[in-house]
């Protein structure tokens, strides 16, 4: 009956070749999914992305021009607005690098107290992924979670330091100075809020509480699992070789944690672990964050109990003389390496101020991943990458 | 002070909280020492717990990616521009003596531990070019537009050193110290406020209030 010249009916639909011819798409600035303002420029072949080109820059202030005529102090108000959402963190990298520039340490209190607050950013920044990220899935509950405990956290910033976002409560030499009241009132004592431990300690009861909630609502959630496991994978070489850091490269299986190596803070003193996965795809990007979460949680808690007396702020010169020199100061943002490269040539202000920002070269690998993705997995690619935009143009 | 003296403190400071690969001063000079061997590096200057391997331009590429086999991290790329005249901030310590120049920078570190250094390299202030890192390292080709804008280097073979940050009709390389800063040539340098002396107590130095004994807080 069938003779070599009938051909069947499936064979003959694949044979025909359907004209799909490659349309170019812009994805943003304005986009609800790219976390500020970031265009994408994807060339797409029906519905797989053949190449992207991100287009950055929409939030670029120029922040190593103007720092070549601000002085130090005026710097570290500008530093926290980089990556906003862990304004805390970036203020310490760049503080400790002046430090080490002066020659001064800050007392142990100011430095634990810099330990706490850093970990709750990095809570706070955690928890805004762990509401944005489900929400660019198509989950909307775990948004009103996770954005109301990440209210606690930024309480517990604010009454420290009376910044929800930009605390700019870091000084060269400690934290905020505890001398106050200006020309006229006598010097007084200021020190952490009454009753701020037991806050930040039933605050991290909380932390806890709601990483299982989030555990049992995302991370074991069917729907879930299907858009983010074995998605977007990337290796630990072409991770390294795109530079990324934090949970991204971490979750590839490789633990580099700064907080371990480096030191600037008394991180060596508190017991936590680097959350690491192998994976290297969306799901193990975020079960890492997930994970870190209850990490800070137990540095913070430890940190609480340890945090030993003293003053807030070593003997300063009140008009800061940095000597002549060339430091790289880095630390473990929440969202990677951030460092600062500072060139001191004597004088009240940098030379020059090379900000090395994680979220940079976090996003830089974006072109590579996407390549021969489904479209639909592009925003699910692009949010477990983690990334702001104020801290990618600085 | 001096540069020897505070760079002595930071030393001890680091060893005597103990980081992981216990960093004092002959370490961090020890490790830059073999790097320069094992490299072939011009020379290396090791202040401020921060490593510098100064390397030939012409074996920059070269240069780097043996490095990378160890330093398996590409952090960043960028420059400096040395340059007497300055638009914008404080010119150099002393002017008379500086060598105008270009330095481009690398920044590789380890996974494994705290090592990593910082390669440098000096291009002229004319025409300055420099191989790209690109098709080795590809993560290098974002730091070396964003150079290329910011400073006006070139690096030979980068496809793509297309403007990262600022508009396609933009003109000038804004890093650069002859590039004004227009804000500031309407505005003068708001710090100077800052810097007069309070109205009473000393002028020299902040004293540090102890805290109370009896402190609510002390768990």
């Amino acid at each position: 009956m069938t003779t070599p010249e009938m051909i069947h009916r499936s064979d003959a639909a694949v044979s025909i070749e359907l004209q799909t011819p490659d349309m170019t798409i812009n994805i943003g600035p304005q986009h609800p999914s790219t976390h500020g303002v970031l265009r994408l420029i994807a060339n797409i072949d029906g519905e797989r992305v053949r190449d992207v080109e991100p287009v950055i820059g929409y939030m670029h202030r120029g922040y190593e021009k103007i720092s070549e005529v601000r002085t130090y102090a005026q710097i570290t108000a500008l530093v926290n607005r980089i990556d906003w959402v862990s304004g805390f963190a970036n203020e310490v990298p760049f503080v400790v690098g002046v430090e080490r520039l002066v020659g001064i340490e800050a007392p142990p209190r100011a430095q634990y107290i810099r330990m706490i607050l850093s970990e709750l950013a990095r809570i706070s920044s955690h928890l805004v992924f762990m509401s944005s990220y489900p929400l660019e899935l198509g989950a909307t509950t775990p948004l009103m979670h996770a954005l109301r405990e990440r209210e606690y956290i930024l309480e517990l910033i604010e009454e420290v330091t009376g910044g929800r976002f930009h605390p700019n409560f870091n000084r060269v030499g400690g934290v905020k100075p505890n001398y106050g009241g200006g020309s006229t009132t006598k010097k007084q004592s200021m020190d952490l809020p009454a009753g701020f431990f037991e806050r930040t300690r039933s605050a991290m009861d909380r932390m806890d509480k709601i990483c299982e909630d989030i555990e049992s609502l995302v991370a074991g959630n069917e729907l879930f699992k299907m858009r983010t496991v074995g998605v977007g994978v990337i290796p630990a070489d072409k991770a390294l070789e795109y530079g990324l850091t934090g949970p991204n490269l971490r979750a590839s299986g490789v633990a580099y944690d700064l907080r371990k190596v480096e030191n600037y803070l008394p991180y060596d003193e508190v017991d936590f672990d680097v959350a690491a996965q192998n994976g290297g795809d969306c799901y193990d990007r975020y079960v890492v964050r997930l994970e870190e979460i209850r990490e800070s949680a137990k540095i913070v808690r430890q940190a609480v109990d340890k945090i030993p007396s003293g003053p807030l702020q070593a003997k300063v010169p009140r008009v800061l003389k940095v000597p002549k020199g060339q430091v790289y100061s880095r630390s473990e943002n929440p969202k990677g390496e951030f460092g600062f490269y500072i060139v001191s040539e004597g004088g009240k202000m940098p030379y020059r101020l090379k900000i090395r920002s994680s979220s940079f070269s976090n996003l830089s690998i974006l072109p590579w991943i996407l390549k021969g993705q489904l479209l639909p997995d592009l925003v699910a690619i692009m949010g477990s990458l983690d990334f702001v935009l104020g801290d990618v143009d600085r | 002070m001096t540069d020897a003296s505070d760079n002595s403190a930071v030393e001890t400071a680091a060893a005597d909280t103990g980081s992981s690969d216990a960093e004092t001063v002959s370490d961090l000079d020890a490790y830059a020492a073999s790097l320069v061997e094992s490299l072939g590096a011009l020379g290396s200057t090791v202040e401020f717990d921060t490593v510098r391997i100064h390397v030939a331009n012409d074996r920059w590429v070269e240069t780097i990616n043996a490095a990378n086999k160890d330093l398996e991290l590409f952090s960043w790329l960028s420059a400096i521009d040395w340059s007497k005249e300055v638009e914008v901030g404080d010119p150099v310590d002393d002017v008379d003596a500086l060598d105008e120049r270009f330095e481009v920078l690398c920044r590789l570190s380890s996974v494994k531990n705290g090592d990593g250094a910082i390669f440098v390299t000096v291009l002229p202030k004319v025409d300055p070019t420099i191989a790209s890192l690109e098709p080795t390292i590809a993560g290098a080709g974002w730091h070396e537009r964003e150079a290329h804008e910011m400073f006006g280097i070139e690096f030979d073979g980068n496809p793509n050193l297309i403007p990262l940050y600022l508009p396609d009709d933009f003109i000038g390389n804004p890093l650069l110290k002859s590039y004004p800063l227009i804000s500031r040539e309407v505005k003068p340098f708001p710090g100077d406020v800052d810097v007069e002396p309070m109205p009473q107590g000393d002028a020299d130095a902040i004293e540090p209030d102890t805290l109370p004994e009896d402190e609510e807080d002390a768990s």
